[in-house]
């Protein structure tokens, strides 16, 4: 079988999923799906089924919370609440990440 | 997720699966409808939902494997799954998990009596440091009291120091006796060994003074059947050999001496022996070998240590207790004893020297029958996933990863072997049992603690993991290896030659390893056969013994002969006796009399080949024992009322003592002390009869009057061959024997009785041997059956085109038996050489056969071709009723 394209790092998917419901409040699956590919202007290109592992590896971290509701098409979808735990979560992420873009863009000049 | 949902979903794993599969439903139906408003038709975009979704079968399974808890779910969903199967197809499962059964149990029982036996250190503290003293040699471990006393007194270099002999103590005053095992030990046995009372007192090493007073320590189990529990035995008197004496102490029943196998009731103090016995060589008999002595090294304290303090005490001590009595040259050498010590952390015990040999064969012998049982099952399972190969295919192409199906199998067959050992387990209990059973004999019951310990479980989880890996991970690695596409383009039939091919190659294996066990079977049963059919000289049938106790009477040397010669009379008088005997010791009884003959004319080689043993016998004796005599006369009435020092000697000993010339009317001498015997005049000649153990050949023999050089102990045995019951026959003498004197005690046993408890191991080797043997076969049989049943279901068409091209049912027949008969024979010509290699083991516990004996092999190479052909009869005979229109319309 083939690698899927546009694969993103995993820890990212973390990172983008907890920045998503910080910003946008509660969210199911789809609409954080939607959201996370609208607000990187389309360049990043989640294979959409790899959300939900995220989500459950996630919960059963405590870094959110899921609740069942309903779509706007009247579908059953477990919202998403970030939680106490997942905001300090994001801010360990958010630190993350900027100390390896700034590595890897020292690199990128340097080199 | 709370801890409250992760332990619902431990439980309900199903749940994550349902709430994940809806959270994917709703994902594709939200993209589908946006696809749809975007203009796309709802085909289309239901195909690219999917499509950017991925792969959703995957992504369920990575979502499952989150963490230890789902992966703990997914076992058990595994579990469940495997559950189902199994009862699915519940011939197959039984099948399996009884062999197993078998198989680990057969294992486990085995395992916990070398575990009792072999492996297990003492219940003591710290059994590690302990050091068994010798002479020199591991085996060379018994010692005199005297010279105990001497490395007692000279053992302040080692933290402990203490010694042990066996006792067995008759409990009855007069009449049958009523024995008890006895121990007799030094002071500081048990503060050494970290031994303590459960009630009263036991000894100390302060207590440990010549001629002390007569106390006995009894076990808890002794105290329980005795003397009325553990609470009221302190205080109790018991009767050891007639002398009453004070019960101070019940010992930990933890603890049970330091030969393993040997149930000890009362211990004594050693320093007592004067008051308990009446043979004054206990203590002070610088020839009297009856003691073990054991070491406790200071802390920090190295073996080489030890041993060079031992080699500097070694000459004090043998210097200070050379045997008055003993030729100078016999001096000579003793003040050249040596004194050294082992690791002894298990005690030093006769059952395991006895035993270990075979224990080391039994287990080979039951790790070889559970490997033909997992071939069996391995074959079963790889039939299984033939047919399985299409669910396979289709759970991989709907996404499962590899790694789960083989999880899911593996999961099948370690429940398998899980519920065979579980089973095996309950099942070696029962067999152990039964096995120690079989290893006690009427005058030495064997006690080994039999509770199954951590090692025992964990042998048996290790083995019923092993087996389950073993016959499981063949047929798991072939379904991983299923290509998907091609499984589901060849329908049913497919890899079918791989899996004969494989099936094959375990049928061989099976073949190889059942010959090998037939051949050691036969080997054993050989030997036990040839043991109970040998002529050993006397007739083993029909004869009472009775072992008469004068001790505690008084009597000695000749008013004891008198008075026995009296009793002996009465017996004969006794209604159904056909002839009676007295004599000093019986054929086959434990224990001997030997010494160094001088006979002007003969030169021994070296001092062994001047050895002979010698009996006490009244007239009669061999008479009542079928023992014929070949020249000369008998031992009359008049030799012994007489004391004459006249001797009948054994064919063995007249052949080798005396040679071509006639011996009646020569003489022989014995040593005593510096000076020689009287001599003793050759009077006759009789057949040779097995001594003291029945495989080894009649030594030179000597048969004296009884009184003759003297009796040791104040003890005969009274042979009785009788047309009456015994029953009747043991009150008779019991109420003669009292009449005689009320002091005398008896022990009864018979001749037949005492011959077969001497061949306890070979009996229980034969017994086993020949039942794992025939195990072995039925489950290669089974194993060919199987796979030859298999061989013409899948070649059902191709044997329709051969009839229907003329081939004749005979033929065909002959097709399928040939093919099983290639099997057998290669696995038979494997097998020959598995046994020419593995019985080697065998050979220190054959008796008139050889390990490679030429008639066994060739015997059970044909049993099993014989198996062999009868376990490819059916599947050929079902092979020539294969109708050739049906299998081609078919195929």
């Amino acid at each position: 079988m083939t690698a899927p394209r546009n694969d993103i790092l995993q820890g990212t998917l973390a990172l983008l999923i907890l920045q998503t419901l910080s910003a946008r409040g509660p969210l199911h699956g789809y609409a954080l799906t939607q959201q996370i590919q609208r607000g990187s202007a389309e360049l990043l290109r989640v294979e959409e089924g790899s959300v939900y592992p995220a989500l459950h590896r996630m919960a059963q971290a405590g870094w959110i919370k899921g609740k069942w509701g309903m779509t706007e098409r009247n579908r059953p979808a477990r919202v998403y609440v970030l939680t106490a735990l997942g905001a300090a979560q994001l801010e360990v992420e958010r630190e993350n990440w900027a100390r390896l873009t700034r590595g890897v863009n020292r690199v990128l000049r340097l080199a | 997720m709370s801890w409250i949902d992760r332990v619902t979903n431990l439980l309900r794993p199903e749940r994550l699966s349902r709430d994940l599969d809806v959270e994917i439903d709703t994902h594709l139906g939200e993209r589908t409808d946006d696809l749809v408003a975007a203009g796309m038709s709802p085909l289309a975009a239901r195909a690219e939902a999917r499509r950017r979704f991925g792969n959703r079968g995957r992504k369920k399974e990575s979502a499952h494997d989150v963490d230890t808890l789902a992966w703990l779910e997914s076992v058990a969903a595994d579990l469940r799954y495997a559950v189902r199967t199994l009862r699915n197809s519940p011939g197959f499962t039984a099948v399996a998990v009884l062999s197993l059964a078998l198989g680990v149990g057969a294992n486990t029982a085995i395992f916990s009596l070398v575990d009792a036996i072999t492996l297990r250190s003492l219940p003591v503290s710290h059994p590690e440091q302990l050091l068994q003293l010798d002479q020199g040699k591991p085996n060379n471990n018994v010692f005199t009291n005297p010279l105990w006393e001497a490395v007692r007194d000279r053992s302040a270099g080692f933290t402990s120091a203490f010694a042990y002999g066996d006792e067995q103590f008759n409990l009855a005053n007069g009449g049958a006796v009523d024995f008890a095992q006895g121990l007799m030990v030094s002071g500081g046995f048990f503060d050494a060994l970290g031994v303590r009372p459960i009630a009263g007192r036991l000894t100390h090493a302060s207590d440990d003074v010549r001629g002390c007073t007569p106390m006995a320590m009894v076990s808890a189990g002794f105290a329980e059947r005795r003397l009325g529990g553990t609470a009221g035995a302190v205080g109790r008197t018991v009767a050891l050999d007639g002398h009453p004496v004070e019960v101070i102490g019940v010992v930990d029943p933890r603890f049970s001496g330091l030969d393993v196998g040997r149930r000890v009731d009362i211990y004594a103090p050693l320093c007592a022996y004067g008051a308990l016995s009446s043979d004054p060589g206990m203590l002070d008999g610088r020839s009297t070998w009856y003691l073990n002595i054991m070491l406790r090294p200071n802390a920090g304290m190295a073996l080489p240590a030890v041993n060079a303090q031992l080699a500097q005490l070694a000459p004090i001590v043998y210097r200070t207790t050379v045997p008055g009595d003993w030729a100078a040259t016999g001096r000579h050498s003793y003040l050249q004893g040596k004194l050294s010590a082992t690791p002894s952390p298990a005690g030093v015990s006769d059952l395991r020297d006895n035993y270990r040999a075979a224990l080391t064969v039994l287990m080979i012998v039951v790790g070889a029958l559970l490997l033909i049982a997992c071939a069996n099952i391995a074959n079963l399972l790889l039939a299984r996933a033939t047919a399985r190969q299409r669910e396979m295919a289709i759970r991989l192409a709907i996404g499962a990863a590899r790694r789960r199906l083989v999880r899911q199998l593996l999961t099948e067959s370690l429940l398998l072997a899980g519920t065979g050992a579980v089973i095996g387990v309950i099942f070696a209990r029962w067999a152990s049992r039964l096995l120690m059973g079989f290893l006690s004999t009427q005058d030495q019951p064997v006690a080994v603690d039999l509770s199954i310990n951590a090692r025992v479980l964990g042998f048996t989880i290790a083995i019923a993991t092993v087996t389950g890996v073993l016959f499981g991970l063949l047929p798991a690695w072939r379904a991983a290896r299923t290509d998907p596409q091609s499984a589901m383009k060849a329908g049913g039939a497919v890899r079918g030659a791989m899996r004969r091919g494989l099936g094959r190659v375990l049928v061989t294996g099976q073949v190889a390893l059942s010959l090998a066990l037939v051949v050691s079977a036969g080997l054993l049963l050989g030997s036990f056969e040839r043991l109970v059919t040998l002529d050993p000289g006397f007739q083993r049938d029909g004869i009472l013994l009775t072992v008469l106790d004068f001790t505690p009477t008084g009597l000695k040397d000749h008013a004891l002969v008198t008075v026995s010669a009296q009793l002996l009379q009465q017996v004969r008088q006794l209604p159904g006796v056909s002839s009676a005997s007295l004599s000093w010791t019986t054929p086959i009884a434990r224990g001997g009399w030997n010494d160094f003959v001088r006979i002007p004319g003969y030169r021994p080689v070296d001092m062994r080949d001047s050895l002979a043993n010698f009996n006490q016998v009244s007239d009669g004796y061999f008479h009542t024992l079928g023992t014929p005599l070949l020249a000369g006369r008998d031992i009359s009435g008049d030799d012994v009322a007489g004391n004459r020092s006249v001797v009948v000697i054994n064919r063995t000993m007249a052949m080798k003592m005396f040679g071509s010339a006639s011996p009646l009317g020569r003489t022989f001498t014995t040593p005593a002390g510096d000076s020689a015997s009287p001599p003793r005049d050759v009077i006759g000649v009789v057949g040779d009869a097995k001594y003291s153990r029945l495989t080894q050949p009649a030594p030179p023999t000597g048969y004296f009057p009884v009184g003759i050089g003297g009796l040791g102990n104040s003890t005969l045995t009274l042979e009785v061959r009788s047309t009456r019951p015994f029953a009747g026959m043991i009150r008779d003498i019991t109420r003669l024997a009292a009449s005689t004197s009320p002091a005398i005690t008896l022990r009864f046993t018979t001749l037949a009785q005492q011959v077969s408890d001497s061949l306890t191991r070979p009996r229980l080797l034969a017994a086993l041997g020949g039942f794992f043997g025939l195990l072995a076969l039925l489950l290669a049989m089974i194993g060919l059956y199987g796979t030859m049943a298999y061989h013409v279901t899948r070649r059902r068409s191709e044997i329709g085109l051969r009839m229907a091209l003329g081939a004749g049912r005979l033929r065909v027949m002959r097709t399928v038996v040939g093919e099983a008969n290639r099997i057998v024979l290669i696995g038979v010509v494997l097998g020959i050489a598995l046994a020419l290699m593995g019985t080697r083991v065998l050979a220190s516990l054959l008796y008139g056969v050889t390990a490679t004996d030429t008639g066994t092999v060739l015997g059970s190479a044909v049993l099993l071709l014989i198996t062999g052909a009868i376990a490819a009869a059916i599947p050929a005979w079902r092979a020539t009723r294969v109708d050739p229109v049906q299998a081609l319309r078919e195929g």
